[in-house]
């Protein structure tokens, strides 16, 4: 069973029958019900390296576990919360501070994002866009953060859909995500729209975007 | 896009989910920076001004720790009330009674009455009328049992004031935790409200909780139950405290 949407803002998720689920940490905003709490590591296992890794990228939050019987409420800082029910066929990428809670048999790992090596680990600073990006793979829910809500863009192959770095929230789909930098004249003398920097999306699937400039 | 004027307002209704108009004939409690816009002939005066002299005033509102955060808006015409883009939400209690944070309480009819509540940081209206609470997102009302996080909890009406649930499990497991050196300080997550009996608990979601200016002077009155020595181990430790955060 996914997650109910209460409001915008809000999910409930319904234990049970060996359901468990993972969720940041101080996200949880009260339950019913004969439910236990306890805290894990963040994401990214694999071992030394993806510890090591995580730390580096900045993808890793303090998470915990539910378990029991009843029902819990999620929510953080007044964050609009997106559902995304995943089919086990397509794995997700988010950055890890935007994930909210998903059920717990589904894998998350640390993934490096693009393939452009230190220039693009320099321009990845630059938009505050993460190199490393959390990918969630299985089949299950997903509740994501994000500033004013979600909407799904659809990737078809042979299109390129351009997101601004910051609206960027997650995709969905066998994609591949780069980041390009289109510096134009204006920008070269301060002028600039601030949209130098752009997240190239192809192949198959949906990106979700959010309204707002905002990172979290 | 309509413009909406004294005669097109949404009377004693919500403008937007943002923003409530309050038809004014007579006198409303109004929080201070709560007001964004009026009409009419309407006067706002601190409630510490009536309430050495209008005893009505004083009656209703009993919570001197409060007091310094409120105005009495009195006259005629429609005042609007909104808090930082949060959803504001009008209740109605018919002889009851509902606990509210006081930093969510926008406003109330004078034909209810303030009190200050147990838990530090809610206030207690009782009787009956019209009061404004603001919530991050909509207000989600569940039903007791229910055990809620500090933060999110926006109040509660009809059940008896929650009592405090440790979280023993995991408390262990942070305990356990903090000894290897892989987890942190602690999130609020082992430390519940519990709800019992029969009643409304109002929850919203956020984690973030304004800066309550009552709150220092509602804890700075129960810390007179301490001794001397005691009062000085609160001071040491409240600084020491303050010191790693700020690191």
């Amino acid at each position: 069973m996914p997650f109910e949407s209460v409001n915008g803002k809000v999910v409930r998720a319904h234990l049970g029958t060996g359901r468990t689920v993972l969720s940041r940490r101080g996200a949880m905003l009260g339950y019913q019900g004969e439910v236990a709490f306890r805290p894990v590591s963040g994401t990214g296992g694999g071992g030394v390296r993806g510890v090591v890794g995580a730390a580096l990228a900045g993808e890793s939050q303090p998470m915990m576990a539910a378990t029991g019987s009843g029902s819990v409420l999620y929510g953080l800082r007044g964050l609009h919360v997106t559902v995304v029910d995943l089919d086990g066929r397509s794995p997700l990428l988010v950055e890890a501070d935007r994930l909210l809670a998903h059920d717990a048999d589904l894998q998350t790992s640390v993934q490096l994002i693009g393939s452009g090596g230190l220039r693009q680990a320099v321009r990845g600073a630059a938009t505050g866009q993460g190199l490393f990006t959390t990918r969630v793979a299985g089949a299950g829910a997903v509740a994501l953060l994000s500033h004013g809500g979600t909407f799904a863009l659809p990737v078809r192959p042979g299109e390129v859909v351009v997101v601004d770095p910051q609206a960027y929230v997650a995709s969905v789909g066998a994609l591949s995500v780069e980041l390009r930098a289109r510096v134009g004249w204006r920008d070269a003398v301060g002028r600039g729209s601030g949209e130098a920097f752009q997240l190239q999306v192809t192949g198959s699937g949906t990106v979700h975007v959010q309204a707002s400039e905002n990172k979290l | 896009m309509d413009v909406l004027g004294p005669s097109t307002l949404p009377k004693g209704d919500n403008v937007n989910p943002y923003a409530f108009c309050v038809d004014l004939a007579g006198s409303w409690f109004i929080g201070r920076g709560a007001m964004i816009a009026y009409y009419g002939d309407v006067a706002f005066r601190a409630v510490t001004a009536y309430a050495s002299a209008d005893a009505y005033v004083a009656a209703r509102f009993s919570s001197p720790a409060h007091v310094q955060d409120w105005v009495v808006a009195e006259g005629t015409g429609q005042v609007l009330l909104a808090d930082r883009g949060f959803d504001v939400s009008s209740f109605d209690l018919d002889d009851g009674n509902l606990t509210v944070r006081a930093t969510n309480l926008l406003g109330f009819a004078p034909t209810l009455a303030l009190k200050q509540s147990i838990v530090p940081g809610f206030v207690t209206l009782l009787g009956t009328g019209t009061f404004l609470a603001s919530s991050n997102g909509p207000v989600i009302f569940v039903e007791p049992p229910f055990r809620a996080d500090p933060q999110a909890l926006l109040g509660w009406a009809d059940c008896p004031s929650p009592s405090i649930h440790h979280d023993a499990a995991w408390m262990a497991a942070s305990l356990a935790g903090a000894l290897r050196g892989a987890l942190g300080r602690v999130s609020g997550e082992e430390r519940q409200y519990d709800f019992t009996g029969a009643g409304t608990v109002l929850l919203q979601s956020s984690e973030v909780v304004r800066e309550d200016p009552a709150l220092l002077r509602v804890v700075e009155q129960q810390t007179e139950q301490l001794t001397d020595e005691q009062a000085l181990v609160l001071a040491g430790r409240l600084r020491a405290r303050v010191e790693q955060r700020r690191g």
